[in-house]
């Protein structure tokens, strides 16, 4: 299978799912009505309470997509500075300082962090997003550490301290800006992350509610009528079956893409 | 750096990750609304009660010395008694722990051989059309969420075709008693792990073969086959172990969510079920458990890889 195919065909795996997610609740006028539970008649029949499952489908792709995207540009947001600053302090205590409690995060499984926490704070896409973005927080903070390590070290570096350029310049004109594709490139990687943790998180019933309109509580609550009306379960997994195997796809076109073989060495080691 | 002095460095880190994770599971569960005695009470909370139960259990102590003793009776192996079924929760853990040790074991004995297996195949044949397929695969595949390949595999061979089980149910959590059930779980435990590992696999014997002792032993006359296994392949699965590490945290979470639709009673469904009824000291038990685990798994892959490479792996 060629590179270009292979593009191709990340992109329509991805983009007609996230179409459907972001355009679909536009679609759906008013309140659903009740039928019975697991009708095959209609389109797709009805899910677990009489549901319309074609509506279910356009309302419930937006949580998962959103909450993804929020969470990644949270962990962004506190990571990168996280590890810049990591990376270019000459204290060797700050830089531990920094991130030695992100290595203990590590160390727990994430799935398990999910629910603990899940269970003591309240329920809803606001919670989910900040543990999502909890959980990815030491990946950013590490590659974006690792990526600036060489860069805050280097000879400019050496020669922008003689010059006595502020700090300001120093950290972010010339190391955030020189890694600034290994972070786009490894955003690419977190969001598929995040993507299999919210959607994961809402299978299992971590932080939504359980008739939540949603293509993971579908699948959950759906199956009980695995054998009485399949499509309400299968649909659903195969969206995200497909939007899944698209990120993947068009992530590591985007990571082939550097001209530097170096940085996605550094990313790839870290995934 | 010496194997030993490496391998205290990072015993030590290890002994910190677990007490630091030990103490987080207290302080999360101090954090939980309402405590073991409320749960208890259940359907009548009669404050007086509440006061009663509390006693009994020493909740009304403060937290720094029940915190003291906790430790304590870990350090002994007692990790308290369950709310729900008022059992010890050791006992509770030994009774969930068949099915889900035997799903573990069974996918890292089949990841190991076929993940470096395939990795090795597309590294031989670099660029050609079976290294493409083989990789454009894996890359879809990595990180597709378990659940939706479970619910997926399910309705195609389980429903549809019917060639296997789409659930365990009725095997009363002895899956050895009827094997079929186990290959629906395994493919999707498999399923991830085999991508970023036959991924790395190929990625390091590249590197491997290319380099300059590769081509040395070469020049000297050493058989292909010898050079492969005996000189690049050594090399290249250092970091393929302390990735394999790390697919104890995915396993981990396959495993709650495999059994979950496949309804096998094992530890992921004890730590659900164990949430839901905000049993404290099996929730804290389970968390234990796997970090101890998780943490032991990590120490000896990093010492193992540091083995096979010094150089790269210490550097980590």
């Amino acid at each position: 299978m060629n590179r270009r195919l292979r593009t191709v065909g990340g992109a329509v795996l991805l983009g007609g799912p996230l179409l459907l997610a972001l355009t679909g609740p536009l679609l759906v006028d008013g309140p659903t009505g009740h039928g019975r539970p697991f009708d095959p008649a209609g389109p797709l029949g009805t899910d677990f309470v009489g549901r319309d499952v074609v509506d279910q489908l356009l309302l419930g792709g937006r949580s998962v997509v959103l909450v993804a995207v929020a969470a990644t540009t949270l962990a962004y947001l506190v990571g990168v500075p996280v590890g810049l600053l990591a990376a270019t302090t000459r204290h060797r205590l700050v830089d531990e300082l920094l991130m030695r409690p992100l290595d203990l995060l590590l160390a727990v499984p994430s799935l398990l962090l999910l629910i603990l926490v899940a269970a003591t704070a309240p329920r809803g896409p606001v919670t989910l997003t900040v543990l999502v973005a909890l959980i990815a927080l030491p990946e950013v903070a590490r590659v974006t550490r690792a990526a600036a390590l060489p860069l805050a070290h280097g000879t400019v570096m050496e020669a922008m301290r003689l010059y006595r350029e502020t700090w300001w310049r120093r950290a972010i004109g010339h190391v955030a800006v020189g890694i600034r594709r290994v972070l786009a490139a490894d955003a690419g990687v977190r969001f598929i992350g995040a993507l299999y943790l919210v959607a994961t998180a809402s299978f299992l019933g971590v932080g939504v509610a359980p008739d939540a309109a949603d293509w993971a509580v579908m699948v959950d609550r759906n199956r009980t009528g695995l054998f009485l009306q399949p499509w309400a379960v299968v649909v659903p997994a195969a969206l995200i079956v497909a939007m899944a195997v698209g990120v993947n796809l068009v992530a590591d076109r985007l990571l082939a893409g550097h001209r530097s073989t170096a940085e996605r060495d550094a990313v790839e080691v870290l995934r | 750096m010496s194997l030993p002095r490496y391998a205290a460095g990072r015993l030590l880190l290890g002994a910190g990750q677990v007490a630091g994770v030990v103490t987080a599971v207290f302080v999360l569960a101090e954090a939980l609304p309402g405590d073991a005695a409320v749960v208890i009470a259940g359907d009548q909370p009669d404050p007086a009660r509440i006061a009663l139960i509390r006693a009994q259990l020493d909740l009304d102590r403060p937290a720094g010395e029940r915190y003291r003793d906790w430790l304590g009776d870990l350090l002994h192996g007692d990790l308290g008694v369950s709310l729900v079924s008022q059992r010890p929760v050791t006992e509770v853990l030994a009774a969930t722990a068949a099915p889900t040790v035997l799903l573990a074991t069974a996918t890292l004995l089949l990841l190991v051989p076929l993940a470096v297996g395939v990795g090795m195949l597309a590294a031989r044949r670099e660029g050609g059309r079976l290294d493409r397929s083989l990789s454009a695969v894996s890359v879809g595949l990595y990180a597709v969420p378990e659940f939706a390949l479970a619910i997926l595999l399910a309705a195609l061979f389980g429903v549809h075709l019917g060639w296997f089980p789409p659930t365990a149910v009725g095997t009363d959590g002895n899956l050895l008693a009827q094997p079929a059930v186990l290959v629906l779980p395994l493919l999707v435990l498999l399923a991830r792990p085999i991508c970023s590992i036959s991924r790395l696999t190929r990625a390091g014997m590249v590197d491997a073969v290319r380099s300059g002792y590769v081509a040395h032993a070469r020049r000297l006359g050493i058989p292909a086959r010898r050079r492969w296994l005996a000189h690049a392949l050594p090399n290249a699965l250092a970091p393929v172990v302390q990735q394999l590490a790390r697919t104890t945290d995915w396993l981990l979470g396959g495993v709650i969510v495999v059994e979950a639709v496949f309804v096998i009673p094992g530890l992921g469904t004890a730590l659900v079920d164990a949430v839901t009824a905000r049993d404290v000291p099996t929730v804290q038990g389970l968390c234990v458990l796997v970090a101890v685990t998780t943490v032991t798994v990590n120490l000896a892959a990093d010492l193992v890889a540091f083995r096979l490479a010094p150089r790269t792996a210490g550097a980590r």
